[in-house]
């Protein structure tokens, strides 16, 4: 792409983004998420399902601005808690805790949460530029996908999912299934047969996104939570002198380059994204370093890396959002249903029909990043003030907002009825060690891939060879057949376990 | 003390007045005062839609005419049913009305048991829209007239694909209807929705729609209108001719929106609002707002309504019966 269509995208962009409304928005989102990135036990994701039947009432763009900037700004809260009293604020700021609370008790908290914002701006920068340049020529490739690419492509984004889940690949794979199967609900679009609905008729149009995700993610985590004792009392360490030394300053660009190059990367994976990205940030650190012993007991690369990782990471996954309306993570399944809420069907088509909101959401990014950093350093006293909170309060404000917000999509109580049940469900699958995660990514592509696969066989009038005539499709199952060899094979399923293990 | 007796005394006094006055007030004519509150228009799809798009300027403009708010309630889902059954089961009070595209009513009953009676549960009360569309073919495929698709396709029998909105919806009505008059044979692909058969128009994987969500791309000169699916041509495509004018009379069924009210409901209510229904739809300002949705205008009495609708469910009946479309 030329310089020149590149510079108008993005002046496009910045007419759009820097509105006093939507700017309002961006700030908006990047509070709610340094709140909930500070307050631990309310996730990006939880906090996005909770708050998609509100951002009805904005405008597309203000909606999408604001849902954005939840999610890096939770990376950002995040580490201010992870830091200073060593609980992960947000699941992708685990492996901070190691090295950031060691320096915080050895009175150099003040340092590592100047380098964790300044690394995660820094990759923030640079994801927001690789989504400016890759987004254009990916999504043109992407419109002449025929339904025949994007079925093996989702089949290879399942099998990512399943990959790159932390926990067990039995249980990844069960909860894919189960997402899949709870995603068949409803009428086929094909016959017209309604498939699992009981003769019920709010079932016709199968499980809504919202209601599930908001049961499953957002009452789970309020149910597991106050069975939990409140333990938060702890954040008393006192934090003095924001400004790094030059020594950390010296020894902090290189990881947070590492960190920057590989959480972009992993954010792109189906699957990926932040947690996975700070987690394999630290391995890559503590491989490199000449001194891995001493990772973990304050070692300022141990925070560099992992937050402009997991910041990066956060970026780029809206590569493939963007450009395919392919979900690569469960966030990223949050942004399709907020589209999907203005009624914009996520696609490469986006970017031509909706330039004003692709770009301004892009520039948003930038404009998000830079307000996270000012309101992240010189406010930190306040954010952790917040953990004072008594999460019994919080708990029922959420779920107020929580009931009202279902009941508004469709004004049915019905439907309120549903992230109930759902919300015993996630908290049954959370005790058994499940991740909703991977249900979540089975119940969005799931139906998609039945969709594409039959749409494929219509239109090749029956003939099954036409997903190994492409030449993308065969790429795609291809890629995913010898992915899944991989974790068969013991070795590789090892060394995987022992990856995610080193984090915890 | 005092104050409560003064209290109480007025409460009875209230009381007393209002068995006396207000009840059989209202027993006399309660189409006079209409509408003395706020009136809920239900439409039964989501919000964004066409019946949204549609909806929301005529609840402004009701509101504007009788001084009382219109409100809409969205109330999707089951392809329409679970809103249209809700309207169906209010009170006949002249406050709940429905606004719906013709498929709940000429369309969904015919292919499915609904809970609700298209003809017994409704009083029709005005007309409030018709859809101007037509075919669209991808220039990549070659015919550049209706007469050349026809042709084409006669040639290459089952080598177009059409991309519908979905199954049992009224485009794909429209293209059963195509094949039967035109006696020929093209692949009917349902989509969920007509924004998502469009993003497989574009790259050209199916090659046929009829929505009005392509027309913008034909004046982008990226795809082919081959006709108008309407009784009268479309003002912004002033050269593309009828159905009727191609020699397929009768195959000109528009898709048309309604304002029903529940059976029961007094008729000098519903003549009420259909005279500020025809009102409105004579307005310059309502023309020229629904006309940027490819929507016109069509002034018809609630019995005009309801004798359209009868014929439309024959001929939808028909078109089922030959093209043997089912669902469960």
């Amino acid at each position: 792409m030329e310089i020149g269509t590149l510079l108008a995208n993005l002046a496009l962009g910045v007419s759009v983004a820097v509105t006093l409304q939507n700017l309002g928005w961006c700030l908006a989102g990047a509070v709610i998420g340094t709140a909930i990135g500070v307050l631990p036990g309310v996730g990006p994701v939880a906090t996005m399902a909770l708050l998609l039947p509100v951002t009805y009432l904005l405008p597309a763009e203000g909606a999408l601005i604001m849902l954005a900037g939840i999610y890096y700004g939770a990376q950002y809260g995040g580490s201010t808690t992870a830091i200073l009293v060593n609980l992960p604020g947000e699941s992708s700021s685990v492996v901070t805790t190691l090295d950031g609370h060691q320096m915080a008790r050895q009175g150099r908290a003040g340092s590592a949460l100047a380098i964790a914002a300044l690394g995660s701006f820094f990759a923030g920068c640079i994801a927001t530029l690789a989504i400016v340049v890759a987004a254009p020529p990916l999504s043109r490739l992407a419109q002449q996908f025929r339904p025949e690419d994007y079925f093996s492509l989702m089949v290879l984004g399942l099998v990512f999912a399943i990959v790159l889940a932390s926990g067990s690949v039995l249980k990844a794979f069960g909860m894919v299934f189960l997402g899949m199967l709870l995603g068949l609900v409803g009428t086929d679009v094909n016959t017209g047969n309604t498939r699992f609905t009981f003769g019920i008729s709010d079932l016709f149009d199968g499980i809504g996104f919202v209601p599930l995700a908001m049961g499953v993610f957002g009452i789970a985590e309020i149910i597991a939570n106050l069975t939990n004792r409140e333990r938060r009392d702890l954040a008393t360490s006192r934090v003095s002198g924001l400004l790094p030394t030059r020594e950390d300053i010296r020894r902090s660009v290189a990881p947070v380059l590492r960190g920057t190059f590989l959480g972009g990367l992993l954010g792109i994976l189906p699957g990926g994204g932040a947690i996975l990205a700070s987690f394999s940030a630290y391995t890559l650190e503590k491989r490199l370093s000449p001194t891995p012993e001493k990772f973990g007991t304050g070692m300022i690369e141990g925070v560099a890396a992992p937050e402009s990782a997991n910041n990066a990471a956060a970026q780029t996954s809206f590569i493939p959002m963007l450009t395919l309306g392919i979900p690569s993570n469960a966030v990223m399944a949050m942004m399709i249903g907020g589209m999907m809420i203005h009624g914009i069907i996520p696609g490469p088509q986006v970017m031509e029909q909706r330039p004003g909101l692709f770009w301004g959401m892009i520039v948003s990014m930038w404009i998000g990043n830079l307000m996270l950093v000012v309101l992240n350093l010189p406010l930190i006293g306040l954010w952790v003030r917040l953990l004072l909170v008594p999460y019994r309060l919080l708990a029922i404000a959420i779920l107020f907002f929580c009931c009202i917000g279902v009941y508004s999509l469709n004004n049915s109580a019905n439907e309120v009825l549903i992230i109930a049940a759902f919300g015993l469900f996630g908290y049954l699958l959370m005790k058994l060690g499940c991740e909703p995660a991977p249900l979540l990514l089975g119940f969005l592509l799931g139906p998609m891939m039945e969709v594409y696969l039959r749409r494929a066989m219509l239109l090749s009038r029956g003939d099954p060879l036409v997903f190994v005539q492409r030449p993308l499709s065969l790429a795609f199952l291809l890629l995913a057949a010898v992915l899944l060899l991989f974790v068969v094979v013991p070795t590789v399923r090892k060394a995987r376990e022992r990856a995610f293990r080193d984090g915890n | 003390m005092r104050c409560r007796e003064a209290f109480l005394r007025f409460a009875w006094v209230a009381l007393a007045a209002s068995l006396f006055v207000g009840i059989p007030a209202r027993a006399q004519n309660p189409a006079q005062n209409w509408p003395d509150r706020p009136v809920k228009l239900i439409l039964p799809y989501a919000p964004g839609g066409a019946t949204d798009l549609i909806g929301r300027p005529w609840a402004e403009k009701l509101s504007q005419a009788f001084g009382q708010q219109f409100v809409i309630e969205n109330r999707g889902g089951a392809a329409g049913a679970i809103g249209t059954e809700t309207a169906a089961k209010t009170a006949p009070d002249g406050y709940t009305f429905l606004l719906t595209p013709n498929a709940t009513l000429s369309i969904l009953p015919l292919l499915r048991t609904t809970p609700y009676d298209p003809v017994k549960s409704f009083l029709p009360v005005g007309r409030v829209g018709d859809i101007v569309g037509g075919f669209v073919i991808h220039p990549a495929v070659g015919p550049k007239t209706f007469k050349e698709m026809v042709e084409y396709a006669k040639k290459n029998p089952g080598k177009l694909s059409f991309g519908s909105a979905g199954l049992g919806t009224a485009t794909q009505l429209r293209l059963e209807m195509l094949k039967w008059r035109a006696g020929i044979d093209i692949l009917h692909v349902p989509y969920r929705g007509s924004a998502d058969a469009l993003n497989d128009l574009l790259p050209n994987t199916v090659q046929m729609m009829n929505e009005i969500n392509v027309l913008p791309h034909v004046k982008a000169g990226k795809l082919i209108l081959l006709n108008i699916n309407y009784s009268q041509r479309h003002p912004d495509f002033p050269d593309v001719p009828t159905l009727t004018e191609l020699g397929y009379p009768n195959s000109d069924v528009p898709i048309w929106f309604g304002i029903l009210a529940p059976a029961g409901t007094p008729k000098e209510i519903v003549d009420k609002l259909n005279a500020k229904i025809v009102e409105i739809a004579k307005s310059d300002d309502m023309k020229a707002r629904m006309q940027a949705l490819s929507v016109v205008l069509p002034l018809q009495t609630p019995e005009e309504v309801a004798k359209h609708l009868e014929e439309d469910t024959k001929r939808n009946a028909d078109v089922i019966r030959i093209a043997n479309i089912k669902l469960d």
